[in-house]
């Protein structure tokens, strides 16, 4: 089949926006890659395809699954169709996730210091100190510039009318920025020129801004920090992104046992004796970082680590503590912390989002589940959720009596549809859903938000789910200049 | 350097250097097998790359295609091609923002070709020196990027010791157990041993224009011991060795083990100051033995001084 006839035949459904089909033709911004499409021709797409999967596998840009006592190595799977963001969205998105941050922060800052936004009675101190990744050890502690999001992956999606609405806000550890990096490399490879000729913004400073920042918070006076990049290790999922960046950045690749701490100064293990760090881009969660000070049995982290942080002798990024801000049971309040802390008005929407705490919300959900989602409150990866209208009854009846054990640990969303985006799936472009994930730098200069991002895009038929452990894939993510 | 990354370097070189020589050996005792020599064994190769004990390896040893799958695709062979393959790639995994990014590609390319589920059943159908061969290149392709992309500091010189220290053990193995292996009385049947196993450590041209007077052993272990000019021999991987542990103090700036380079210096020493008559009169494997517990404390020192720091 050509792609003419495949374009004729994609079908939207009138109740999801999709970006390159308004209904009655194509979207102005996606011409000019479908005018490239048709002009390539399905059989050489499908050559692309191959080609940018060989590519993947030989460049190791792959993740490990451990089956049975063996690795297999997996690519992360690559839709060959960009998706493609117009000016004017990007600008709106921009400024809604500045204002987003720069709220969180206030909040980070100020639940663990003054606590102001909860003896304003704004949010019930229950709630927080509820939550397993409000840290006490990060009480009264000042954070360099007084920055706890260094760097945020904030989920966006957009409902049937278009509008973009936040859906997670991940403040700790967000990962993926190497594939926004290398499915760009790779479509470099696959469409010569097209970047060129659309107009489309680069991403590739991100390393270096990254850097720059990191070095921006070192606690030294020395000129030239060192900086490093803490990874659990190769065994991690996330392991490709930590070496790219590192590689990409110049600084080393580091493992809790390469680190030890004396006198409360982290010092790395090298051939001529031990060096002092400075700064620790860290991809090891709080509970993770230091046996001493949370989970004991942790063999990633470095004993004594929070206490060369607390004495302010190394920088954390993130800041450890940060879940507090992207629970999902606190998620509800961030338009009010916007206009508690900046006296603005929200940009971007938020879901609406039921507590099951409460007793009137848990019973609307539970009369509505056919409608709902409901996660747990700290997982991520879409793990743990169960989507209403394709649960059975016994599972949900098993699920309600889960939340009703912990309500605290669970919350309600109505089940938004996400928009589609055209994918090139077995030599034909059918609409599949997607998301977007900008990733957000914050320094004492401000905050840059790379023109781009990770589009993740569920690749089954009618899957609301893009995560990739739930059979979710990625794509190039377009903003156009103009 | 990181005490980790340093040791994962120097592995890496040690387990390319490995697969080299156990790949190159496949091949030419495979083509030896075929040129109906009676006598013809793969116990001794069992022997220098395995850790079967006799029995086991006699159970094979017959069976060519079976040992070169328990050599090349046996992943309970901690020895096997595609277990050090991966566990070379596995330690440039670790250290990827310390070699090049060529590099890395190479060494993934050659895990996922040892990989390939269609291997199996290519060995059993076709010619296996092809496909030998084909892993050979991919693994030359390793040596050829590396030696024009690596930058001359550290993390090469790691990588260079490691790679001369196996090569020196290698060739202190494979001359040990092949000379053991029967006795020689120069025989048409010794020709034929003698030239195969120069071919598979890629020495017999080399052989043929120094030594002109047909296969005699003395000459066999003039060239695989002394001749600095062949880069298999002991002495060739010893000296190798020994100028990157110089390097590598220099671009440390620190002094090393003082230790570990009396040893490294000795070891040279005895080996540049042999002479074939020496070492006959000592007793072939007398000498091989002491060169391989030099080298053996070498590794030991390294680990201690490099490595593991505590």
């Amino acid at each position: 089949m050509g792609l003419q006839e495949s374009l004729q035949s994609y079908i939207i459904d009138d109740r999801t926006w999709d970006e390159m089909h308004n209904g009655k033709s194509i979207r102005e911004q996606y011409l000019g890659i479908i005018q490239n499409l048709e002009y390539v021709g399905t059989e050489e797409l499908s050559r692309k395809e191959e080609l940018a999967n060989r590519l993947f596998m030989s460049q190791g840009i792959t993740f490990t699954v451990y089956n049975s006592g063996e690795g297999i190595e997996r690519i992360f799977p690559f839709d060959i169709i960009p998706r493609v963001i117009t000016a004017t969205e990007w600008k709106f998105i921009e400024d809604g996730i500045k204002q987003r941050i720069k709220a969180l922060n206030l909040f980070l800052k100020d639940i663990y210091h003054d606590q102001f936004i909860i003896k304003d009675g704004m949010i019930p101190a229950e709630l927080v100190y509820s939550c397993p990744h409000y840290l006490r050890e990060m009480y009264r502690l000042k954070v360099p510039h007084d920055i706890y999001v260094h760097i945020a992956g904030i989920d966006l999606i957009r409902d049937s009318d278009g509008s973009f609405f936040v859906l997670e806000d991940n403040l700790r550890t967000p990962s993926g920025v190497s594939y926004m990096l290398e499915n760009r490399e790779i479509t470099k490879r696959l469409y010569p020129d097209l970047l060129r000729k659309n107009n489309v913004r680069s991403v590739t400073e991100y390393p270096n801004l990254l850097h720059k920042n990191l070095v921006s918070f070192s606690p030294s006076q020395q000129a030239n920090p060192v900086v490093v990049m803490l990874t659990p290790g190769i065994h991690n999922s996330a392991y490709f992104e930590h070496t790219t960046l590192a590689r990409l950045m110049g600084i080393q690749l580091v493992e809790g046992k390469d680190l030890v701490v004396d006198n409360h100064k982290v010092y790395m293990k090298t051939t001529t004796g031990l060096q002092k760090v400075d700064v620790i881009y860290r991809r090891v969660d709080d509970d993770f970082l230091d046996p001493l000070a949370f989970n004991p049995k942790s063999l990633l982290g470095v004993s004594g680590l929070l206490s060369a942080y607390r004495q302010g002798n190394v920088a954390i990024i993130n800041a450890i503590g940060n879940g507090v801000a992207d629970d999902k049971a606190i998620y509800p309040l961030v338009p009010e912390m916007i206009k508690y802390y900046l006296n603005e008005e929200p940009i971007l929407k938020n879901v609406p989002t039921y507590l099951m705490t409460d007793r009137d919300q848990r019973e609307y959900v539970f009369s509505n589940i056919e409608r709902m989602v409901i996660k747990k409150t700290n997982e991520s990866g879409g793990y743990g959720m169960l989507m209403g209208h394709a649960a059975t009854e016994k599972q949900i009846a098993e699920y309600k009596e889960e939340v009703l054990k912990n309500p605290r640990e669970h919350i309600a969303q109505p089940i938004i549809s996400l928009s589609s985006a055209p994918c090139y799936i077995k030599g034909k472009l059918v609409p599949r859903r997607v998301d977007l994930r900008p990733f957000a730098l914050c320094s004492a200069e401000g905050i840059d938000i790379v023109p781009g991002g990770l589009t993740r895009v569920a690749l089954k038929e009618g899957s609301l789910v893009v995560n990739s452990s739930q059979g979710g894939g990625s794509k190039d993510t377009w903003v156009l200049a103009s | 350097m990181l005490s980790r990354v340093a040791d994962s370097l120097y592995w890496m070189g040690r387990y390319i250097e490995r697969t080299d020589g156990i790949l190159r050996m496949l091949k030419i005792n495979y083509a030896s097998s075929q040129d109906d020599i009676q006598e013809f064994s793969w116990i001794p190769v069992l022997r220098i790359f395995t850790y079967l004990n006799d029995e086991e390896a006699a159970k094979i040893s017959d069976d060519s295609q079976a040992v070169i799958r328990y050599m090349l695709l046996d992943k309970d062979n901690p020895n096997s091609v595609v277990n050090i393959v991966t566990m070379a790639r596995e330690n440039a995994r670790s250290v990827q923002d310390h070699i090049t990014i060529e590099v890395w590609q190479c060494l993934n390319e050659l895990y996922h070709a040892v990989r390939e589920e269609r291997l199996l059943k290519l060995l059993q159908k076709e010619d296996p020196i092809t496909i030998l061969d084909d892993l050979i290149k991919k693994g030359l392709l390793y040596y050829g990027t590396a030696d024009i992309t690596m930058a001359r500091g550290l993390s090469y010189s790691f990588i260079s010791i490691g790679k001369y220290l196996e090569r020196g053990i290698q060739t202190a193995d494979i001359l040990e157990t092949k000379f053991s292996d029967r006795n020689f009385n120069n025989e048409s049947a010794d020709i034929l041993y003698w030239k195969y196993l120069l071919m598979s450590v890629s020495g017999y041209e080399l052989y043929l224009k120094t030594y002109r007077g047909g296969f005699e052993f003395q000459n066999v272990i003039g060239q695989l011991i002394l001749n600095n000019d062949f880069p298999r021999s002991l002495t060739h991987s010893v000296s190798h060795m020994n100028n990157y542990f110089n390097r590598l103090q220099q671009q440390q700036g620190t002094k090393g083990s003082e230790e570990l380079e009396r040893r490294m210096g000795r070891l040279r020493g005895d080996i540049q100051y042999s002479t074939t008559d020496h070492i006959i009169s000592k007793g072939l494997h007398v000498y091989l033995g002491e060169v391989k517990n030099q080298l053996n404390g070498i590794a030991d020192l390294l680990n201690q001084k490099y490595f593991a720091p505590t």
